[in-house]
């Protein structure tokens, strides 16, 4: 074993990129355990961006724009293995449907969104019109929709379609600035954003469109995710990941990593694979 | 190695500043693990996004201490890759601006990427499909001349020259051939 890198351990962990590493924070309960954080894969060379978590063959799967590439990698502490290295500009987001076993990125230099299977066959561009800076996004594997957010300064937005890219529609145009941040939560189906411009953390549930604030006073947010009632942003003003109450709107923890540079993407590693089936995996 | 036994099997980490380091098992190669702030890389010769240099001065000897992206401020502060981190040569200019340090305006655009008002910057050459040579999008950087066919003028080869006419021939203007006397031009 490499005495700079470490396996996951059991439980639920926050996995973000920081500066050519993936970096892991284990949960206890919601809290951080900011002490036992350690590195699980060190890419020296590369600035990854963008994190995704397969629950189902534990596995980690990265944007870098170096390269520019998507891999995977155990979290056992596996060695990379690159899935698409041809025809990337700028790859940002990436969101897994474990159901299916296939990923969905965004390139903000194409201005694109793409999905492939998770071993990178049939690749096929799903959206490619209209996107300016698209970052951002999550999938919904048991209702079949994709989300997300570009922020483009003259019409920042968050976008909504079927996992085909079919029935694409506008879910939050106004009132928005730098939507960096984007995360779902299948258990209370609340879709959740974090605005590095109007440094303002909002939700909705995509069906019903009732979009509500949750904070108003973030600072510079880059990726989000969801556990439980508590969000979790990593911040490029502060270089640290920031726990935030859904509820409340308070910022009740904040962890700092050993290394100060910019935090990018952020995914929860759940122990297990939230229940569910959706047509793709039936098919 | 320390499991061979002789005295050399452990050596000093080659990490600038201290840094610790570790062997990768397969490769046997050495990777720093935790570089000074505002590097990166197996040697700590790499800057962080958004910053350019060469910390150790490995290329040409001279260290160049790691300094933010500097792109003619036409780059967005939002997006990352802003630059590459060696040369510092800009990836993502904005404001259709091109160029290595998006000093300059983008193929099909002119005016003066350096400006302070972004509305000011480049602006789209708009050339004349019908006055212009071979229907060329492209403009002279500066005065955003375009390449204007025989006869025609103005900035966007958009109008004959006094005494001409038939624009949309695509040849250039023809002359007017009317009498002169009885005719004002």
């Amino acid at each position: 074993p490499r005495p700079d890198i470490f396996p996951l351990p059991a439980g639920t962990n926050l996995l973000f990129t920081q500066s050519g590493r993936i970096e892991y924070v284990p949960l206890d309960g919601y809290k951080m355990k900011g002490s036992e954080a350690k590195t699980a894969l060190h890419l020296p060379e590369k600035v990854v961006v963008g994190v995704a978590y397969d629950c189902v063959e534990k596995m980690v799967y990265w944007t870098d724009i170096t390269t520019p590439a998507i891999s995977k990698a155990s979290v056992q502490g596996g060695d990379p293995i690159p899935i698409i290295r041809t025809d990337l500009g700028s790859p940002e987001g990436i969101a897994i449907d474990h159901m299916s076993r296939t990923m969905f990125w965004t390139d903000s230099m194409k201005d694109r969104i793409e999905v492939a299977s998770l071993d990178g066959s049939q690749r096929r561009v799903l959206i490619d019109t209209d996107l300016v800076n698209p970052r951002a996004i999550v999938a919904d594997p048991a209702n079949g929709y994709l989300f997300w957010a570009d922020w483009n300064r003259e019409a920042p937005k968050i976008e909504t379609s079927h996992m085909d890219g079919s029935n694409r529609r506008l879910l939050a145009g106004d009132g928005l600035s730098l939507p960096n941040g984007l995360t779902y939560d299948p258990q209370t189906s609340l879709l959740c954003w974090a605005d590095a411009g109007t440094h303002k953390v909002e939700c909705m549930n995509p069906t019903q469109r009732d979009r509500r604030g949750v904070s108003e006073a973030i600072q510079y947010p880059f990726g989000l995710t969801t556990y439980g009632t508590n969000l979790y942003y990593t911040d490029w003003t502060r270089n640290a990941v920031i726990m935030l109450d859904r509820h409340t709107g308070r910022e009740t923890e904040e962890f700092h990593p050993q290394k100060k540079s910019r935090l990018y993407g952020i995914t929860a590693a759940y122990a297990q694979c939230p229940s569910g089936q959706n047509y793709c995996s039936v098919n | 190695d320390s499991t061979v036994g002789t005295s050399t099997d452990c050596q000093r980490c080659p990490c600038p500043g201290g840094a610790t380091c570790a062997v990768v098992p397969k490769t046997r190669e050495v990777v720093c693990t935790n570089c000074p702030t505002g590097t990166t890389g197996k040697r700590c010769e790499l800057c962080d996004d958004g910053y350019f240099g060469d910390p150790l001065g490995e290329d040409n000897k001279t260290k160049r201490p790691c300094r933010a992206c500097t792109c003619s401020d036409n780059i967005d502060p939002n997006a990352v890759g802003n630059c590459n981190r060696e040369t510092g040569e800009c990836l993502k200019c904005i404001y259709n601006t091109a160029g290595f340090f998006c000093d300059r305006c983008k193929e099909g655009f002119y005016g003066n990427a350096l400006a302070t008002n972004p509305a000011e910057k480049c602006k789209s050459c708009s050339c004349s499909r019908y006055g212009t040579v071979d229907q060329e999008t492209s403009c002279l950087q500066v005065t955003g001349q375009c390449q204007c066919l025989p006869h025609v003028t103005k900035r966007d080869c958009s109008a004959c020259e006094p005494g001409y006419f038939n624009l949309q021939s695509g040849r250039g203007c023809d002359r007017c051939n009317c009498s002169p006397i009885g005719s004002t031009s």
